[in-house]
């Protein structure tokens, strides 16, 4: 009888274990290491190839119910890129809350680059509803989708979209994803226009983009909060300047949300097999206890 | 100050969808009706503001001439209203028509060109070549036909093909495992962001407010 109670534990247990676990960490960071994986270096080499004479086009497909896997994958790509003088088209085309993430995102990544002009090194064009259709247009003239940026400007006025007609004008096409957006920029985009695409996805839609990347469709891939990690270390362990930037205390970062993601994985999977212990347990008793009643 | 009370809202709202866990209340289904209608009023504003406006009012109030071919997109828009009244609720279905018709055909395509041909190409490999490793390679080339034998129906699945099957489900399984880690790693993501939001963000803005 004490083994099915075992078994049977109040399940808000286990909710306030994970609460545990995802709290300490948080509060008193453990410092647990991280190391890439292909797929995300991938991603950080072709950035690095590029310098001030090239063009990223970084479209804000999530919003703010998958922020904390998406929005350190934006910042880290946007500091990488700002870095290295990489001119940065920053566009939206997820409704519930897309132009705001990228709004938020450039306003704190953008004072830590004094040097910046607004128009010159990066233009932010704002949100289109329709992704496909919008897609498909850009292929043809950005100003056809956004005739003014997002602060109303029109597209012609602006100095670095004077030179980025289409997407033959881009480099590289990074979308930070929360839904089938990404894949479309892979099956409609890369296909139709050749551009490459790199996608931050969020965990839940990772495993799918494996496809697209195996076949050359997408040139890196950045898998949740684990992704977002490993960009963030990459780009810390070439520009080391950052490491001050991405220790403050107080700063949300994936590779401080590693460690409440780790301690998290650790307590599911010992329940896991705390509860698989128990339910083997009691098989094994029913049965010698069945042979004892035969 | 605007700032604080919009973050202290934000962690009321946060425990109200929180306190599910214990039980279904009226705070929590509270939060949850608002959130679906700031959501649904958030929308309609984005799309006036970022589409209806630059891309549809200012070109026509603007020059007319020139943009006179906008007038078929918005009447269709205003003609998909016309469900509401009962009477001539057909003519919604000639939008609907053109609308549906302009996504299967960028679909079909996209499908096709961009999905079906340059996956169907990344699977057929030569066993010991590529980028990959001859043992990846040849996971993929026997994990592929198990699957796709399981998925086969004109036979019955007994003997041999029963036995590559089964392969292809332990594939499959395989499968659903990575995807399954990857949703409970996403959602534990979530979560983090929302402790983080509550016990740094939370108390370092009322820190600095007061």
């Amino acid at each position: 009888m004490k083994l099915e109670r075992l078994v049977n534990i109040d399940r808000r247990i286990v909710y306030l274990c994970i609460a545990v676990g995802t709290t300490l960490p948080l509060l008193l960071p453990i410092g647990l290491p991280v190391s890439s994986t292909p797929p995300v270096r991938s991603l950080f080499e072709k950035v690095e190839s590029l310098g001030p004479e090239d063009v990223v086009l970084l479209s804000f497909d999530y919003g703010p119910t998958t922020a904390p896997e998406n929005t350190p994958m934006a910042e880290a790509i946007l500091r990488h890129c700002f870095t290295r003088g990489i001119k940065v088209v920053v566009i939206a085309l997820f409704p519930i809350g897309g132009v705001t993430m990228a709004g938020e995102v450039l306003a704190n990544i953008t004072p830590e680059y004094p040097q910046l002009q607004e128009g010159v090194d990066y233009a932010f064009l704002g949100y289109k509803d329709g992704a496909q259709a919008a897609m498909k247009q850009m292929g043809v003239a950005f100003v056809n989708v956004f005739p003014v940026d997002n602060g109303r400007r029109p597209l012609g006025e602006i100095p670095l979209m004077q030179r980025v007609v289409n997407y033959d004008d881009v480099d590289l096409i990074v979308t930070l994803s929360t839904n089938v957006i990404a894949e479309w920029w892979a099956n409609l985009v890369n296909a139709q226009f050749g551009t490459p695409v790199a996608v931050g996805a969020t965990a839940v839609s990772a495993p799918k983009y494996y496809a697209f990347l195996d076949s050359g469709q997408m040139i890196g891939l950045l898998g949740g909060l684990k992704g977002a990690s490993e960009y963030e270390r990459l780009v810390i362990d070439r520009y080391p300047h950052f490491a001050r930037l991405y220790d403050r205390p107080g700063v949300y970062t994936a590779i401080k949300g590693m460690d409440a993601q780790t301690v998290d994985h650790a307590i599911i999977m010992a329940f896991i097999l705390f509860g698989n212990t128990v339910h083997f347990l009691i098989r094994r008793r029913d049965r010698r206890a069945g042979l004892r009643d035969a | 100050m605007s700032q604080l009370i919009g973050v202290w809202v934000a962690a009321f709202l946060t425990l109200c969808i929180f306190s599910f866990l214990y039980r279904d209340n009226p705070f929590f289904r509270f939060a949850e009706s608002l959130f679906a209608g700031v959501s649904l009023g958030y929308y309609i504003g984005i799309v006036a503001v970022n589409t209806l406006v630059p891309n549809l009012i200012n070109p026509l109030f603007g020059d007319f001439g020139a943009n006179a071919h906008l007038l078929i997109p918005l009447l269709l828009g205003l003609n998909l209203y016309t469900r509401f009244i009962p009477r001539i609720a057909w003519l919604a279905r000639i939008s609907l028509a053109v609308y549906i018709a302009y996504y299967i055909g960028i679909n079909m395509v996209q499908k096709i060109q961009g999905e079906i041909v340059p996956q169907v190409g990344s699977t057929i490999l030569h066993p010991i070549g590529g980028v990959m490793t001859p043992v990846d390679n040849l996971i993929l080339i026997v994990g592929v036909l198990a699957v796709l034998i399981y998925f086969y129906f004109s036979i019955e699945h007994r003997g041999a093909v029963g036995a590559v099957s089964r392969l292809g489900v332990w594939f499959l399984m395989l499968g659903f495992g990575a995807a399954f880690g990857y949703t409970v790693m996403g959602r534990v993501s979530l979560l983090i962001g929302r402790m983080n939001f509550l016990f740094i963000d939370l108390v370092r803005i009322t820190g600095q407010a007061l």
